[in-house]
């Protein structure tokens, strides 16, 4: 007998949609979160969202509250997925929460909604400083610094009068083994830019890059206002190093398109850190033997017709546990994980009957 | 960034000039955001030829990179034929029309290095200025233009004579491109008085103000108007 319920494991804006659209087409779902926290990592961490700049939190509310009031949904705070027996129809998984207790509960399918995690820009290779220089920050320390409504120097607590972002801070480098786009940075840090411009307007603000990818409508819903409305430089050419001079950063780099060094002192630096996959994504790939695709992500099948079913029976996939996402397509990839998983439930459950 | 050619000239004086052009009401709508893409210079006919970017106008302008800026308002800038092949950016920009307006500025401020791109111009400002008409038959001389030919020396020596060959009467000129009427020559007097033309010659060649200044004042005079 095919156990009709599904296992919803993360819930970012992916696992989000997937629990609250099985539940909305009859399933039960198990929502299952390793933080305490609805939202995943934009709730948790961006002050607001992109491309529009609503707050993150108001902008997501409804979804929340829609998911915490399902009577379908039966939501575990703090518990991670560490085990798991059986096959599609039955899994029996092992949960466990940050207390240590344990559960084992059993579900017909399930949906990966893990997410990325930020690279981490200490790391490896990168000669940009980010644990020994203070005014070094990444996207995400400027948006916790954005939540409280400021951005200022780490060192000394005053408003930058020169910031500049570096693009692909672990994407696109072989160096670093992480051969692929973010798809997200160059947004994120348009929008940060237009941010900071508008609380600093006599700031200077520079973003360096490689290619600009403002795929669809960024371009000039971010792109071209923050270039056109807010005069934020956007130079080509990536940064090989940060020193310090002074109590200013001095960064290394070439201006391409001018065709000349370039040698500036900046005030702040903004790291657009890329994504990778997160703990809790590999740790799924361990428990469900999901096979990772060639850069490390969760592996589907079908690509580009079925987003969403990996190669093992019963489990989908959803967000940027599959690879970079954004949200619009993370939450899109959750509904349709979510009529994936339906439908394959009501299948077992005819069959089996 | 780095480019600081003219060490000796202070900050504030680029920054002055700067802060004119960008002050110019066609300004905003030359000058949107650049993508560095090159399509300016791709359909550029100056940029085949001289060492001459109009993208590099729009990046430096965008970017308001205050030295390099002074640096093209010295030298760039003349390399422009002003055709505007360059409006198809698809940003909606406008290279050359930014740089009539960093010329405008190069001019009324009498940059030295203005005065020295439009030295050889003056006849052809006074020309236009006092008649309306460009290139006259005239200044068509063997040593000014070598590279007509040996048969430019044979046409100035009966220039009178080939100019009334010419089947329209108004063409049998040698000191004006065409007859010009003089109802139209006090127009253009006027406007060039008006709209201050006129007066962004004088800090580039005073000398060559005050003979043209005399000269539409007079024949102003001679009509009976006066402007204000």
């Amino acid at each position: 007998m095919a156990v009709d319920r599904l296992l919803v494991i993360g819930a970012g804006p992916a696992g989000l949609e997937a629990a609250r659209g099985a539940a909305d087409m009859g399933k039960e779902v198990l929502l299952v979160e390793a933080t305490g926290e609805l939202g995943g990592t934009p709730y948790a961490h961006y002050a607001t969202l992109t491309p529009h700049l609503q707050e993150t939190h108001d902008a997501m509310q409804e979804m929340l509250d829609g998911v915490k009031t399902h009577p379908a949904i039966d939501i575990r705070y703090n518990t991670r997925v560490v085990e798991s027996e059986g096959q599609a129809g039955n899994f029996q998984v092992v949960l466990e929460s940050t207390d240590g207790t344990r559960a084992t509960e059993a579900v017909g399918a399930v949906v990966v909604a893990t997410g990325f995690t930020h690279f981490d820009p200490g790391r490896e290779t990168q000669l940009y400083g980010y644990y020994e220089f203070e005014d070094v920050i990444t996207l995400v320390d400027a948006e916790h610094m954005m939540k409280d409504g400021r951005i200022v120097r780490p060192s000394n607590g005053q408003p930058p009068e020169k910031v500049a972002f570096i693009q692909c801070v672990g994407s696109r480098d072989r160096h670093i083994g992480n051969r692929w786009c973010s798809k997200v940075c160059c947004g994120i840090a348009s929008k940060q830019a237009i941010e900071i411009k508008r609380m600093l307007p006599n700031a200077k603000v520079f973003i360096f890059y490689i290619d600009m990818r403002m795929y669809g409508f960024w371009e000039d819903q971010l792109y071209w206002k923050a270039q056109e409305e807010h005069k934020v430089n956007y130079v080509r050419g990536i940064v090989t190093e940060i020193l310090k001079k002074g109590d200013k950063l001095l960064m290394k780099g070439e201006d391409t398109t001018m065709g000349r060094p370039v040698e500036v002192l900046m005030d702040l630096i903004i790291l657009s850190v890329g994504m990778e996959p997160s703990k809790g994504t590999l740790e799924m790939a361990n428990v469900f033997n999901i096979p990772r695709e060639d850069h490390g992500f969760l592996a589907t099948v079908g690509e580009p017709l079925d987003t969403v079913t990996t190669p093992v029976a019963g489990v989908f996939v959803a967000g940027a546990a599959a690879g970079p996402k954004d949200i619009e397509d993370s939450v899109s990839m959750g509904g349709a994980a979510a009529i994936k998983a339906v439908s394959f439930l009501n299948r077992l459950s005819k069959s089996l009957a | 960034m780095l480019s600081n050619l003219y060490p000796e000239v202070p900050l504030e004086e680029k920054q002055r000039l700067f802060d004119q052009v960008k002050a110019d009401a066609r300004f905003e709508d030359y000058l949107y955001g650049c993508y560095e893409c090159g399509i300016c210079v791709a359909a550029c006919p100056s940029a085949r030829f001289y060492d001459f970017s109009p993208r590099k106008i729009a990046q430096t302008l965008a970017r308001e990179d205050i030295e390099m800026f002074y640096e093209q308002m010295n030298d760039d800038i003349w390399n422009c034929s002003q055709c505007f092949s360059c409006v198809r950016c698809p940003r909606h920009n406008n290279p050359g029309g930014l740089i009539t307006i960093m010329r405008e500025v190069a001019v009324t401020n009498g940059l030295r290095s203005t005065k020295e791109a439009l030295a050889g111009y003056t006849r052809i400002i006074y020309k236009i200025m006092t008649t309306g008409t460009q290139v006259s038959p005239d200044m068509l001389q063997e040593d000014a233009f070598p590279d007509w030919g040996p048969q430019v020396k044979e046409v100035a020596s009966h220039l009178d004579l080939w100019r009334r060959a010419l089947p329209p009467e108004t063409l049998h000129t040698t000191g004006l491109s065409w007859q010009v009427e003089e109802r139209t020559m006090l127009e253009l007097y006027t406007i060039w008085k008006l709209t201050g033309v006129l007066d962004m010659i004088s800090e580039l060649d005073e000398g060559l103000h005050d003979i043209m200044e005399e000269v539409m004042d007079d024949a102003l005079e001679d009509q009976g108007f006066t402007i204000a």
